[in-house]
């Protein structure tokens, strides 16, 4: 079984991210960059599956600048077997991701496809949705658990009320949750091997896929500064002020 | 705001100074002159800097920085495997050794999960070649350097137990023959991913006052079929753990030499001792008396060079300084940041902020020196002098910033609830120990 893995490189989430002066963004001059934490569970369960021996073959592919390559680097450190870089330094919305990772997923033909949820620098989670849409492959989102028997594969979801299991025909879509596995850390021997790993490199144009964002950014701001609270003397001035200040009774 | 606007103005003049397009240009020179030129002169025009930095910033910043390769800059960034290394194992350190630091404490030992969890990252295995088991084609002395200081940021006594073995595993890449890299080095690597893996250690520090690793009173004398090694070693991190032994002993004719010490042989005793600091390397003091070694139990050959062999054992505690220093400087930040006194952050106070901003300092230049000599180790030229330097200054700073993030905590300092006490304690040990290996 061929597994196909998308990572995104997103900035550190032990960085406290800073907007841009002018609002248009968050900055990300000097900072610290890594790989999306979903992704990382993604490459983890890939590799799980490659040590069970039901995956033969494990590609990661990442879209973003010529510096992503450090992220595939990670994922073959972590034990994927090689990696594919759609190199671009144009700002790839969700949908272009999606058309991007369609793209690869004909020429590769995995019969896994194992992304993150969401990233956590912009929160969209739509990717594998959308790749799922776009080629009609069955997918099962917010995974906690996932088993493959044959051509089929159980996923277990993290819904609201609880859990539900999801029978998937292969080939198949899977997005990570954050309880499906604690992954690795790379091990020295594996940095090492991680050298000697093909990783190609491509573009949009060559997979013919033209990036139209279909969203715009107005405006970016901090999240508001919390407000220190206040002592109130008694029960009855805390419902008053929950009455008449706060108005939420 | 002025300081803002004129540092805006030297990033771009030093990033146009930088670009490619200079170097295609043939303006290097010429644009490193106005880089210089224009920093001196910046500080100059302070006062009616603002319009004109606008101006210069759009004018100079340059279309493209991030593929900056240029040959001819001074370049302290890592190589890809580096930064790999350095990011896998900050984050082992951070997750795994920092929370366990307390407890290890504690117990005087650090548990053999934490062990298990190490030798799976392989550390023993970085330096070795592949046909000793290992990956390394060429082992760096600063990629060493990098993982010591990763780990002693999580936790310096922690980082000393598991770089023990890791040192032995060095020294006998470095100056074993293939005899003595295949029967001991190679059945280090081997058992990483066993049960019962194999632990090593090097015994260098004696018992006496001012000790230096040039006057040893441990000896051997040649016998007919090896060596007889009578002394006594002191602070030998894990050495009730470790399998053999790689101790220091000075030879008949006064040649200060390493032995290979199978910790099983007869006339060997061994106390673990109690200290102030690095409470979790187990530190031990160890008796050989009469202890019969075998011929083969001499590191290496003629190659062995003892003053080179004990420059990167500095190099080694250099960077387990680094390591907890930048513990502490990133743990006083924080604190001085939320710690409110007089209805604001005790980081407004100039004391503060001038203790802080000297750790800064000192930690930046601890880590260049050290970088140094690690680089000069690794390009095959002499580092014996950037080797001392580096040393006595992280010995001298690592006390200072160990006193200092105590003082900064104020009263908490003195608790055993923030881990600062406990980095001033293992940060004495940087002057006087010596028994790793880089």
């Amino acid at each position: 079984m061929k597994v196909l893995v998308a990572v995104k490189r997103v900035i550190d989430y032990n960085v406290k991210a800073r907007v841009k002066p002018d609002n248009t963004g968050v900055d990300l001059t000097n900072v610290k960059m890594a790989m999306n934490p979903f992704c990382e569970i993604a490459v983890e369960e890939a590799v799980r599956l490659k040590e069970k021996g039901v995956a033969s073959e494990i590609v990661v592919v990442s879209i973003g600048p010529k510096v992503a390559q450090e992220q595939i680097r990670t994922s073959l450190a972590l034990g994927a077997d090689r990696g594919i870089l759609i190199e671009t330094d144009e700002e790839v919305q969700s949908l272009d991701a999606a058309k991007l990772l369609k793209a690869v997923f004909e020429k590769e033909q995995p019969n896994l496809v194992i992304l993150g949820k969401q990233s956590i620098d912009s929160d969209n989670n739509q990717t594998g949705q959308m790749l799922a849409a776009l080629t009609g492959m069955p997918q099962g989102t917010f995974a906690s658990e996932v088993a493959v028997e044959g051509d089929k594969v159980n996923v277990t979801r993290e819904i609201d009320g609880g859990l539900v299991t999801v029978a998937l025909n292969t080939p198949a879509v899977i997005t990570t949750d954050l309880r499906l596995n604690e992954p690795r850390y790379a091990s020295l021997p594996n940095i090492m091997k991680a050298k000697k790993k093909p990783l190609e490199l491509t573009s949009p144009a060559d997979l013919g896929v033209e990036l139209k964002p279909s969203l715009t950014t107005l405006k970016v701001e901090e999240p508001a500064t919390r407000q220190a609270g206040i002592k109130v003397a008694d029960v009855a001035e805390l419902v008053d002020k929950l009455k008449n200040e706060a108005k939420v009774i | 705001m002025a300081k803002d606007k004129i540092g805006m103005a030297l990033s771009a003049v030093n990033k146009f100074a930088g670009s490619p397009l200079v170097n295609k240009l043939k303006l290097r020179k010429p644009a490193e002159k106005i880089a210089y030129v224009s920093t001196r002169a910046g500080f100059q025009v302070l006062s009616s800097a603002n319009a004109k930095v606008q101006q210069a910033k759009d004018f100079f910043t340059p279309p493209e920085t991030k593929d900056l390769q240029g040959a001819e800059l001074f370049d302290l960034s890592l190589s890809e495997e580096q930064q790999l290394i350095k990011d896998s194992l900050d984050r082992f350190s951070s997750e795994v050794i920092r929370p366990s630091a307390h407890q290890a404490d504690n117990d005087e030992q650090a548990s053999d999960a934490i062990y298990q969890q190490a030798n799976e990252l392989g550390l023993a295995a970085y330096s070795a070649s592949e046909e000793y088991g290992g990956y390394s084609d060429t082992p760096s002395v600063l990629t060493n350097i990098l993982i010591a200081e990763s780990l002693a940021n999580g936790d310096m006594g922690i980082a000393c137990a598991l770089l023990s073995t890791v040192s032995a595993a060095n020294a006998l890449t470095r100056w074993g023959t293939e005899e003595q890299k295949t029967s001991w080095l190679t059945p280090i690597i081997k058992s990483l991913d066993k049960p019962q893996a194999l632990y090593a250690t090097i015994a260098i520090n004696e018992p006496m006052p001012l000790f230096t690793p040039d006057r040893l009173t441990t000896n051997v004398i040649p016998t007919n079929d090896g060596y007889k090694l009578n002394g006594k070693k002191t602070a030998v991190a894990i050495g009730d753990k470790a399998d053999f032994l790689l101790v220091a002993a000075v030879t008949p004719n006064g040649q200060p030499k390493l032995f290979i010490v199978n910790s099983a042989l007869k006339g060997i005793s061994i106390t673990p001792s109690h200290n102030m600091g690095l409470k979790a390397a187990e530190l031990c003091s160890i008796d050989f008396d009469n202890v019969q070694l075998p011929e083969d139990a001499l590191l290496g050959d003629d190659n062995f060079c003892y003053q080179t062999f004990i420059d990167l054992a500095n190099l080694a505690w250099c960077a387990l300084s680094i390591g907890c220093a930048q513990a502490i400087q990133d743990y006083v930040v924080n604190y001085c940041n939320e710690r409110t006194a007089f209805g604001e952050p005790i980081s407004h106070r100039q004391s503060v902020a001038f203790m802080i901003a000297n750790i800064g300092i000192e930690l930046e230049s601890m880590h260049l020196l050290t970088y140094r000599a690690a680089s000069r180790a690794d390009q095959g030229l002499p580092f014996h002098r950037e080797a001392y330097l580096a040393k006595v200054l992280c010995s001298d700073k690592a006390m200072e910033i160990g006193t200092n993030g105590v003082q900064l905590l104020g009263g908490h300092g003195f608790i055993k609830d923030h881990p600062v006490e406990r980095w001033y304690r293992d940060m004495r040990a940087i002057a006087i120990l010596y028994g790793l290996h880089v």
